[in-house]
């Protein structure tokens, strides 16, 4: 963590704009989203399920439906110097999983069935380097090492049906890694897993990243996945960001009130003994379709007052020195230990 | 690789359970088999033309009458031997007389090895033997007739108020010589095995392998030309499956492609792909065909001496329709299949569409185009038999569907063996290929997966 900000960003997003033409109308899925990713931290980009964290994270590799996706003018996604949200299909495809890999949510379908693991590996090898066939089928065993896996000599000749979720993820990570990607995008890579596998698949990322010094986006629901890997959090409500900051801040003093609300409902042990239910955020995510006017969070917001219906707020340092977007962002006076009691209380 | 890891999938095990498809896969490749005989020349065309006994002749299960067997043996002695001989006898030199020796032959059953002399004479006695058989058996027709007219003029006699006793007299008398006449005319199926016998000497039916070979032509009879219909419908066995695996291979593969690329790509790529495709199903696909076929009249594929060119039409009316079915099927599986999130991996490790397309999603849409395979190989077989028996299908050179217009007119005269070996065979293949092809379904559609 202490290598957090040092140098220059290897990801830089700046105001990324990812609308949708649907039948309705066009949408605006991600709105504005600026971050950086330094070269080997860790990136984790937290929020409830719509709220833009894959579709940013698919507009970066270029991954949306071409027809239906518009990618805002003013959008830069800015990689080893070039703007890749320009960049033609052909060189697009120089970038992908050889400069910036992906791996997804669902390891059960993220491996192609009627193939060989160890084709899959070498497929991408021959894709991205001028390896020899001995040479590919060497690198394929050391990264199916690298991601521990037992037996790599016997597993790489398996297809994908006679692994388990959690072998089939360590897979998807050997084949993104396996040309020392500059970025690691990961889509939620532990959703889909036990707890004991996702322990097992995090700390593998964790140590991969030390030993690659390969940058991860880590995009997540989960805020435990968040304490233990990341070193920077991302927030995103609706499409926005609404707050970011390193991870050990964002904890202790989360500046919106929905970063505290997450928080609060992690499900705390000793809870139950001393009579206190789960806290929920009431309300629903609103509809794309039918944003309020002013905050976007405003209908489920315990703060709100006229100003947050008057006019939405802008990213800006907030009290902690933080950018967060709020009128009225936390402080020390409404401290996270009592709002959490407060809102148990109220549930 | 592919091959193996398919042949130990679940579903492969699942059909080997399956004893029906067992049985059935087995009947398809005895079909196979033959087709392959035929391919490689184990049947020629000329053999399917070549006369192998009488015309018309009833297969093994009909016993022969003992109509059938005298005009069987007039047919051998008369139409076939004598003009041979004849020639023979006329003959000026010792090559054209052996030319007349060898046109008597029946496919492998040749004239007896002996001088020429020699089967001249054997003729000779079996010619003395069925001029008396014939003589007696006319007499004996004659002296039916006579008694018949006879016996009912002198019922006719006796019958009257006043009989006239020298006219009774008379007919008795009559009556009493044609009676002795009919006896000794009875002499005559002595005289037929005697025929038979001598026949057999001049024209024997051959030992051996070649013997087993030209009975086994005449199981199923012979045609109105006197080939053999077994034969015919071995070739046409091979006609059909040649016609059904290169439609079928044909139609499945670019089914296959325009179905993925449609469903892969949309956009107008889908609006294109698809409005060929429901402009063409919504074309009755015979009438299409029939047009195709009738298009290519007078071209260079419709030539009888070509056989092989004359189903070329054939192969372009059923590839162009068939493979709307597949494209369809195959569309709406890619459709599927381009979201789920491996494709997308191979998106984000970089690949370029179009191999993502072939190397990715068409690998998984194996099972259909087997499935596939199996319905439009069938439906191919029943489109040429179809068409053939319209005189649109294949020419010059048998079919199912040629053999069974043929038997038009001999089916309402009682003979049934051409169309009963033609609709045998189909009835097997098709159902052989049905039970497999609803097996495959059951096997290898996820949607019957219990």
């Amino acid at each position: 963590m202490s290598k957090t900000n040092s140098g220059e960003p290897v990801l830089k997003v700046r105001h990324l704009t990812t609308r949708f033409r649907t039948d309705r109308g066009v949408v605006t899925a991600v709105d504005d989203v600026s971050f950086d990713v330094y070269p080997g931290e860790t990136v984790g980009i937290v929020g409830e399920s719509g709220c833009g964290k894959t579709v940013t994270s698919k507009s970066i590799m270029r991954l949306l439906p071409e027809q239906v996706t518009i990618i805002d003018e003013k959008s830069e996604i800015m990689f080893e110097g070039e703007n890749i949200a320009r960049l033609s299909e052909k060189r697009m495809r120089e970038v992908r999983g050889d400069r910036i890999a992906m791996i997804f949510q669902e390891p059960m379908t993220s491996l192609n069935p009627v193939f060989r693991i160890g084709w899959q590996l070498d497929e991408a090898l021959r894709y991205h380097t001028k390896l020899g066939r001995k040479q590919r089928r060497e690198r394929a065993i050391e990264m199916l090492k690298l991601v521990d896996i037992p037996n790599p000599e016997k597993r790489i000749d398996e297809y994908p049906h006679q692994l388990s979720g959690g072998m089939r993820q360590r897979v998807m990570i050997a084949m993104a890694l396996c040309c020392e990607p500059d970025v690691l995008i990961a889509d939620e890579p532990t959703t889909a897993l036990d707890v004991t596998i996702q322990a097992q698949i995090l700390s593998l990322m964790n140590s991969l990243k030390e030993k690659l010094q390969t940058a991860i986006m880590l995009i997540t629901h989960d805020l435990g996945v968040v304490a233990q890997v990341c070193d920077r959090v991302v927030v995103m409500y609706a499409g926005r960001v609404i707050e970011s900051g390193p991870v050990a801040d964002i904890f202790r003093r989360p500046q919106h009130p929905y970063t505290q609300a997450l928080l609060d409902s992690i499900p705390k042990q000793g809870n139950k003994e001393r009579g206190l239910r789960l806290a929920t955020i009431p309300g629903i995510v609103p509809s794309l379709w039918d944003l309020p006017h002013g905050c976007r969070f405003q209908d489920r917001c315990k703060f709100k007052e006229q100003r947050c219906v008057d006019g939405e707020p802008v990213l800006e340092d907030g009290p902690d020195g933080r950018p967060v977007r709020c009128h009225f962002p936390l402080d020390e006076a409404r401290h996270p230990q009592h709002l959490a009691g407060r809102h148990a209380e109220g549930a | 690789m592919m091959l193996k890891r398919f042949l130990r999938s679940r579903g492969m095990r699942k059909l080997r359970r399956n004893r029906m498809a067992m049985v059935a896969s087995a009947v398809i490749g005895l079909y196979a088999l033959v087709a392959l005989f035929a391919l490689f020349g184990g049947v020629s065309l000329d053999d399917t033309k070549r006369r192998v006994w009488r015309e018309n002749t009833p297969g093994f299960l009909q016993p022969m009458s003992k109509e059938i067997a005298d005009y069987t043996l007039d047919w051998h002695a008369d139409k076939w031997l004598r003009p041979k001989m004849e020639a023979a006898r006329r003959a000026s030199d010792e090559r054209s007389r052996q030319f007349s020796f060898d046109t008597a032959a029946l496919g492998q059953r040749t004239l007896a090895d002996l001088p020429g002399d020699e089967l001249i004479a054997l003729w000779d006695e079996a010619a003395g033997i069925y001029d008396e058989w014939r003589e007696l058996q006319d007499t004996a027709d004659e002296a039916n007739e006579e008694l018949e007219f006879f016996r009912i003029d002198l019922d006719a006699e006796r019958a009257k108020d006043a009989p006239d006793q020298d006219m009774i007299e008379e007919l008795e008398g009559e009556i009493e010589y044609y009676e002795g006449q009919l006896e000794q005319a009875a002499r005559a199926p002595e005289l037929a095995a005697d025929l038979r016998a001598k026949l057999l000497e001049l024209h024997p039916v051959p030992t051996g392998v070649p013997g087993m070979v030209y009975r086994a032509k005449l199981w199923f009879g012979t045609d109105s030309k006197g080939a053999s219909i077994i034969i015919k419908g071995l070739y046409a066995t091979k006609i059909a499956f040649q016609i059904g695996f290169v439609t079928a291979v044909g139609a499945v593969l670019i089914g296959t492609l325009l179905g993925a690329a449609a469903g892969f790509f949309g956009r107008f790529v889908d609006e294109a792909v698809m409005w060929i495709v429901s402009t063409l199903s919504s074309i009755p696909y015979l009438v299409l065909l029939a047009v195709l076929v009738v298009m290519f009249r007078g071209s260079i594929f419709d030539n009888e001496a070509r056989p092989a060119l004359a189903l070329v039409p054939l192969y372009a009316a059923f590839g162009m329709t068939f493979w709307v079915g597949t494209c369809r099927v195959i569309r709406g599986e890619v459709m599927k299949i381009k979201e789920l999130e491996y494709v997308q991996a191979a998106t984000a490790i970089g690949f370029a569409r179009p191999y993502i397309v072939l190397r990715h999603v068409v690998p998984n849409t194996v099972h259909l185009m087997f499935i596939n395979f199996s319905l439009l190989f069938i439906a191919a077989i029943k489109g040429e038999v179809i068409l053939s028996f319209l005189g649109l299908g294949v020419k010059g050179q048998p079919s199912w569907g040629i053999m069974i217009a043929h038997s038009k007119d001999q089916v309402s005269s009682g003979f049934f063996w051409e169309i009963l070996t033609a609709t045998a065979l189909m009835f097997g293949l098709v159902l052989a290929f049905n039970i497999l092809s609803d097996a495959l379904q059951d096997a290898f559609d996820p949607k019957h997966v219990s």
